[in-house]
């Protein structure tokens, strides 16, 4: 195994893209945090690719954890203006429930209010602050199971080649 | 400090912070039932990884716990594999599961998930929370292995 550290920046910062720009959009958020483990997938298999000799799952967990910071930031701004978007589109979805007289769930309201209201500048950088804390344990996951199911490869240096094998000694002739 | 007692250090430290994590869950709605507004905070939190669609979610005190039923799955499945973790494996090994175990447990997750978003079907709570458990179960083996790992390398630098 040769010393060179892998480049973790290039794939954290495009499995943390994917999984943050997913995770903000309307109706593809309902995947939860599946889209950062899938991200930090992602990094892990770009990690891979490149490196020459076989990963740990420690480079994995490295990789996943950048990753999932990346996508907290990048899920913060995108879902900034899906936010308005997300709420409005999900109230329509309920109120007409509502006409047809289906029980509705006793939070509901609730549940929009929670989403609703002014952009506040600090509660912005401290929810970005508790979304990168949790976003990097779930990408180290998704990167160490990256790793586990792409990080391996099969001898990636030239080996030297054999020497031939000694010759039998030829007994004397008579 | 040897080996196994660093990963038993990791495993303690993942065992607190998934009862941590899962005690918070049931705390926010218990919260808001006696009208305490830190719940906000706590629900606020949650947001961040779960749609938290009450819909889609389990109700105690009523009013709907913290994320929804597959991440409660997902979470609780955690756990349950985390107990099992030193039975199964001891905490001296950190190898990765097969990978044909990890993709035979995310099967029904995956199917689930993919046919409720493309309205295929629309799958109870209860089964979502059913096939996030199953999934959730093997996570703690990865996350074992790919940290504990992490911990051994770094006392070797």
């Amino acid at each position: 195994m040769n010393g060179q550290k892998p480049n973790y920046l290039t794939p954290a910062l495009i499995g943390g893209a994917i999984a943050g720009i997913l995770s903000g959009i309307p109706v593809l958020n309902c995947l939860c945090c599946l889209w950062i483990i899938g991200g930090a997938i992602v990094a892990a298999y770009l990690l891979g690719k490149d490196a020459q000799t076989s990963l740990t799952s420690g480079d994995g967990a490295i990789v996943g954890a950048f990753s999932g910071v990346f996508g907290a930031v990048v899920n913060s701004l995108v879902g900034i203006p899906f936010q308005a978007m997300n709420l409005a589109f999900a109230k329509r979805v309920f109120e007409r429930i509502a006409e047809y007289g289906q029980n509705m769930p006793s939070d509901w309201e609730t549940w929009f209010n929670r989403g609703a209201g002014p952009f506040s500048v600090a509660w912005f950088l401290f929810g970005l602050v508790i979304a990168a804390a949790i976003f990097a344990a779930l990408g180290a996951l998704g990167g160490i199971i990256g790793v586990a199911l792409f990080g391996k490869k099969t001898s990636g240096t030239p080996q030297a080649p054999l020497p031939p094998p000694p010759q039998p000694a030829t007994p004397p002739q008579p | 400090m040897r080996n196994t007692t660093k990963i038993g250090f990791v495993y303690a430290l993942t065992l607190a912070g998934i009862l941590i994590w899962l005690g918070a869950i049931f705390l926010a709605p218990y919260l808001q039932s006696r009208g305490i507004t830190f719940f906000r905070f706590v629900y606020g939190c949650f947001s961040t990884v779960c749609h938290q669609k009450p819909t889609r979610s389990f109700f105690i005190f009523g009013h709907p716990l913290g994320v929804c039923a597959r991440c409660l799955g997902i979470y609780m499945g955690f756990l349950a594999g985390l107990v099992f973790y030193p039975l199964n494996r001891g905490l001296s090994h950190l190898r990765l599961p097969d990978k044909r175990l990890f993709f035979a447990v995310s099967a029904p997750i995956v199917l689930d998930t993919a046919a409720n978003v493309l309205g295929i079907w629309n799958t109870s709570n209860a089964i979502r929370f059913a096939v996030g458990g199953l999934w959730g179960v093997i996570l703690p083996f990865y996350f074992l292995a790919g940290i504990g790992e992490l911990v051994l390398r770094r006392k070797k630098l």
